[in-house]
């Protein structure tokens, strides 16, 4: 088979210095303009999420130890025990805890926002088209494992209420999920996010 | 020209090496022909890639022999992983099945992988000792003149984007490369580019002078054609295939390939970084050679 060799050259001097002054915004988006009630909505949000964490963590110091070396019988054992306590200690747990309606509301105007115009149609397209069979929308009930993530967009993240390590947004399908990163356990969700 | 013929030379000693199954210390590694174009200097960063691996099927135990075979002429250090290393469950027979066994031969020869995250992948593989994640989702390490960056495309937060921004404006590094799941550019039909993506992290790069990009999600190989000043590769079928899913009009396309497995190989010595793409059944599907000019 012939193989072509081809040789190109990266000029990263000059072009780092043209880009930077035609690229010279940052990747993070300025925030938008936040009412003073949305902005007490976000901070009781930020909040109940906080008072969560507080929670799992104090579960999670109960459960096997997790080193950054591990084997994949002490991960399913972590995870499998992280799970478990969790779900125990949010036993009523139930929909609409974290997402009340003033936070749904105030997120539903976001993800409107966001997914305006074409490119955002197929983005949107792709996150219903993610695999996510399996997934039971059920509050304190895990997110199946065998299911697909979507990918949740950068562009997105950026504007929603920020969220510690230890909590993840997902969509499924319309819904927006609450998940523990870890225990994959649901949190708690929101249905008709997606608009 | 005394330079082309030098490296013709080395490249032609290395040319269709045989090699023995014994040498790998595993007997399941299959004997086939070696035609690597890349020219083994001292000294030289090398490494392979591999993305969207986890399926655990005879398929992906081949690419992972194959490997093993291009090793013995080409000694490569360790191997990035694009993502979605674990499709289904994961339960530890899946560990095994999908990334033990298939890797075997390299992993009992101490090579070392480095992960990053797919949409198919449970965050706490983080935690798994042989994906080199040391706990986290997006991490940098180094390996000679070359800095590394694992993100994790599938949540891009504003931590992360904030995290790679500063590592890579103190970063003096001669070559900067970052890998993830998603691409930025992509010709593939079943997904393609990730324009959301792209409007976050690609005005860092270019900012802090990236010079290769390396992700997975389409499972194909596509070698995209230089985006503002960066080389994109697509390399996410090691373990699944989507035959004849790359667009055949695309105008981003240098180079694809769409109708097998593949991994691919990378040599990086001084400002030249020589690269290899490889089907499951050895055939070369691509090479060249990227070479970088000015500083970081």
């Amino acid at each position: 088979m012939k193989q072509t060799m081809f040789v190109t050259v990266v000029v990263c001097a000059l072009f780092a210095t043209t880009s930077t002054v035609a690229q010279d915004k940052s990747a993070l988006a300025p925030p938008a303009v936040i009412s003073p009630a949305d902005k007490t909505t976000i901070q009781t949000f930020e909040k109940q999420v906080s008072a969560y964490v507080d929670l799992r963590n104090k579960l999670r110091a109960n459960a096997p130890k997790l080193s950054k070396d591990s084997t994949p019988e002490q991960i399913h054992a972590y995870r499998t025990a992280l799970e478990q306590s969790i779900r125990a200690a949010r036993a009523n747990a139930k929909r609409g805890d974290l997402f009340r309606p003033e936070t749904a509301d105030y997120i539903r105007r976001t993800l409107k926002l966001e997914f305006q115009g074409k490119d955002r149609a197929e983005l949107r397209d792709t996150i219903f088209e993610t695999e996510t069979q399996g997934v039971v929308l059920r509050v304190n009930y895990p997110y199946a494992q065998s299911a697909e993530f979507s990918e949740m967009p950068a562009t997105l993240l950026t504007k929603l209420p920020q969220l510690p390590k230890e909590v993840r947004y997902r969509f499924v399908g319309h819904n927006m999920l609450l998940v523990d990163r870890e225990s994959n356990v649901i949190i708690d969700y929101m249905p008709d996010a997606l608009p | 020209m005394r330079r082309n013929f030098l490296l013709a030379l080395v490249i032609s000693a290395t040319l269709l090496l045989p090699v023995s199954a014994q040498r790998l210390n595993n007997a399941d590694v299959k004997s086939a022909p070696v035609r690597l174009t890349l020219p083994v200097k001292d000294g030289s960063v090398r490494f392979a890639v591999i993305g969207d691996t986890g399926s655990g099927t005879e398929k992906q135990r081949d690419v992972g022999s194959m490997m093993a075979q291009y090793r013995v002429a080409f000694p490569f250090e360790f191997v990035l992983m694009m993502g979605d290393n674990m499709y289904g469950g994961e339960a530890p027979a899946d560990f095994e099945k999908k990334f033990s066994e298939p890797y075997k031969a390299l992993l009992d020869n101490k090579v070392k992988f480095y992960a990053s995250l797919g949409n198919h992948d449970q965050s706490l593989q983080t935690n798994y000792a042989n994906f080199n994640m040391n706990g986290k989702e997006y991490y940098r390490f180094k390996k000679g003149n070359v800095a590394f960056y694992a993100l994790n495309s599938n949540y891009m937060d504003k931590k992360q984007v904030e995290w790679l921004e500063s590592e890579l404006s103190k970063d003096t590094s001669e070559w900067k490369v970052c890998f993830f799941h998603h691409p930025p550019y992509s010709s593939a039909k079943a997904h393609g580019s990730d324009p959301q993506l792209r409007e976050v992290v690609e005005p860092i790069f270019i900012k802090y002078g990236v010079n290769v990009v390396l992700s997975g999600h389409d499972h194909v190989y596509e070698r995209i054609k230089p985006q503002k000043g960066i080389y994109y590769f697509v390399s996410g079928a090691g373990g699944k295939l989507r035959e004849g899913d790359v667009k055949d009009t695309s105008p981003i396309t240098d180079k694809s390939y769409d109708r097998d497995l593949h991994f691919m190989l990378f040599e990086v010595a001084g400002d030249q970084m020589y690269f290899q793409a490889i089907s499951r059944t050895g055939e070369t599907i691509d090479s060249g050679l990227i070479t970088r000019k000015g500083k970081s």
